[in-house]
């Protein structure tokens, strides 16, 4: 992403665009550069998520702008660009008529793949999303969840290099979605696929991607990367406890923790939060559960020590 | 658990071998489509009427040479080939015709739109114009197995019970391509007409009645006034004759009821064909963001 990307390839550049529909404004001059391997656009309904995606796809062409998807020029002709691309539509777009491995198999072909090829792929990524027993069943006789899996699975059957994920959540109920972000992660964790993925929901953003671009009103509201692995690595808490704080403390400390009282205010009569730091996560929280066990007091909360990424682009957004 | 058995890593893989071209992925569009369209790993409800009536335009063609296989070469006077001539083949089975593009061409478009299924499409490389000609192409293909495919069998089924067949094949050398592009402007004709009306809808059933409705009722007003008016370029009215009308015109000893030229009709055909083909760049040339 913009400006913390280091020497990577960028994924996706965009320079200036503006697409306007009418007299409303999608996308205002949005610039950025996309170099992480999980790319989350957040933005709520009509932020120009959708319509940014599109333009990137060469679906629609911006009023202004360059967009630069894999280093090749997505205005150029589509084959060029789409062929390296998978794209899952926000909404059901499906051919209900058909069965999935027969979709699956088409939309292959329609990305290049030799039909043997295709064949073969579809039984891989059908079974990579969960739905080899129901290859053969007419897309009309699915669930959403198993809908957006198909949706999915078209997507990445022809080994894009990069796939776009207009909403993948919308529509399903906790276990569905539940499914479907640890698919979204798998694709750029395991299986080498660089994802964008649109959302409106920051806790979906920020278990399944790197780094989150945000989108007010067509324009780029914040950038922030997503640092999981040195949240994990650090692990500093903030806890607040029900009974003597300072015992608490005190026994933090012969664990070896690093305890500090937070400096931030608090309401009369609430308990005092203590930021505690350690070298790892696990260790960290394995201190505390001990410490609150030696010092005979119960914890009430506990939180991350740092600003969440909610806080953190709440505060840049303003 | 047999001692064969094993467990199969069905693990995603990465894909860098050859990628077919542009063309290759039209084809495969028009190919998916028109299986689909004839009934093709669909339920038998979706096969029947498709094969019924590719079965009765292949009919006369199978009935004059059984009986010619069964009661020897004296059966037709005048000949095998003056049984049934190639220039009036597609006019003896234009009503199968008509019906036979009437339920083709709505399901080549009608479930896209219905399904939403085109953004789908166009994020893949088929574009606008490539939709349409992969589309143009997947009508065209099952519609020509009842303009051209029954002439083709019939000319070869001329040539095998011939006495000389080479004989045969010397004289009747240019009804060859007389067949093939009677039978091609017919099927273009048909897959244009059925595509661009289908274009207009959703539902396949308005597309089917406002298919019939288009070349059934000026057809029906073209022959009223034709014959109240005593004007014989009303005639022209008949949109379900006129690509057979100009398709007999290419062949030699052409004569028409109502003293119209064959140019005419083949104009005729042309100028229906391209305000189809105008509907089409309508309907699918606008942006779809």
């Amino acid at each position: 992403m913009s400006g913390n990307g280091g020497d990577a390839e960028p994924l996706i550049e965009i320079e200036g665009v503006t697409k306007r529909y009418g007299g409303i404004v999608a996308l205002q001059d949005v610039s950025a550069t996309l170099t992480e391997r999980a790319v989350g656009l957040l933005g709520a309904n009509g932020a120009g998520k959708s319509t940014l995606m599109r333009v990137m796809l060469g679906l629609i062409k911006a009023d202004a702008g360059r967009v630069s998807v894999l280093g090749i020029d997505a205005s150029r002709p589509r084959w060029d660009v789409r062929r390296l691309l998978g794209y899952m539509p926000e909404h059901s777009c499906l051919p209900l008529g058909m069965t999935a491995r027969d979709l699956v198999v088409h939309m292959g072909e329609l990305r290049g793949l030799p039909r043997r090829v295709a064949v073969l792929r579809a039984s891989e990524v059908l079974f990579q999303v969960g739905l080899e027993e129901e290859r053969s069943r007419l897309i009309r006789t699915f669930s959403v969840g198993m809908k957006q899996r198909t949706n999915l699975a078209q997507a990445i059957v022809h080994s894009p290099g990069l796939v776009i994920l207009d909403e993948p959540t919308n529509g399903l109920d906790p276990a569905g979605r539940e499914e479907m972000l640890t698919l979204v992660r798998r694709l750029s964790a395991e299986l080498g696929i660089a994802v964008v993925m649109s959302s409106h929901v920051l806790e979906d953003v920020a278990r399944t991607c790197d780094s989150v671009i945000v989108l007010r009103e067509g324009r780029v509201a914040a950038t922030r990367r997503i640092d999981h692995t040195a949240a994990a690595a650090h692990g500093d808490v903030r806890v607040r406890v029900a009974g003597d704080p300072d015992g608490f403390a005190r026994a933090a400390r012969d664990l070896g923790l690093d305890v500090h009282a937070d400096g931030g205010g608090r309401a009369d009569g609430e308990a005092a939060w203590l930021i505690i730091r350690g070298t790892d996560a696990d260790g960290v929280l394995v201190g505390v559960r001990d410490a609150a066990v030696a010092a005979g007091v119960g914890l009430q909360e506990l939180r991350p020590a740092g600003p969440t990424l909610e806080e953190s682009l709440i505060g840049e957004i303003g | 658990m047999s001692a064969d058995a094993r467990v199969a890593d069905v693990a995603y893989s990465r894909y860098d071998g050859p990628r077919a071209g542009r063309l290759a992925a039209i084809w495969s569009l028009a190919r998916w489509s028109s299986l689909r369209a004839l009934g093709a790993r669909r339920g038998w409800k979706a096969k029947v009427i498709p094969i019924t009536l590719i079965l009765l335009g292949f009919a006369p063609a199978l009935v004059v040479l059984g009986l010619r296989a069964l009661f020897g070469p004296t059966v037709f006077r005048g000949g095998l080939s003056a049984a049934l001539p190639y220039s009036d083949y597609t006019a003896t089975i234009g009503i199968v015709i008509l019906v036979f593009s009437v339920v083709v061409t709505p399901e080549l478009l009608c479930p896209d739109r219905r399904d939403g299924t085109l953004s789908l499409y166009f994020s893949t490389a088929i574009g606008r114009g490539d939709y349409v000609l992969g589309k143009v192409l997947a009508a065209l293909m099952p519609i020509m197995l009842v303009t051209l495919v029954p002439s083709l069998i019939l000319y070869a089924g001329n040539l095998l019970f011939a006495v000389h067949p080479v004989g045969y094949l010397d004289k009747h050398a240019a009804d060859i391509p007389r067949i093939i592009g009677s039978g091609l402007l017919i099927g273009i004709f048909y897959a244009l007409v059925g595509l661009a009306i289908s274009s207009l809808t959703a539902r396949r059933a308005f597309a089917v009645g406002g298919y019939l409705a288009f070349l059934a009722i000026p057809t029906v007003m073209g022959g009223v006034l034709a014959h109240a008016l005593n004007e014989r370029y009303l005639r022209l009215l008949a949109f379900a004759a006129v690509p057979i009308q100009a398709a007999r015109g290419l062949y030699p000893g052409y004569t028409d009821r109502g003293h119209l030229s064959a140019a005419l009709w083949a104009s005729t055909a042309v100028e229906l064909m391209v305000v189809a083909i105008a509907v089409l760049a309508i309907r699918y040339g606008r942006d779809t963001g």
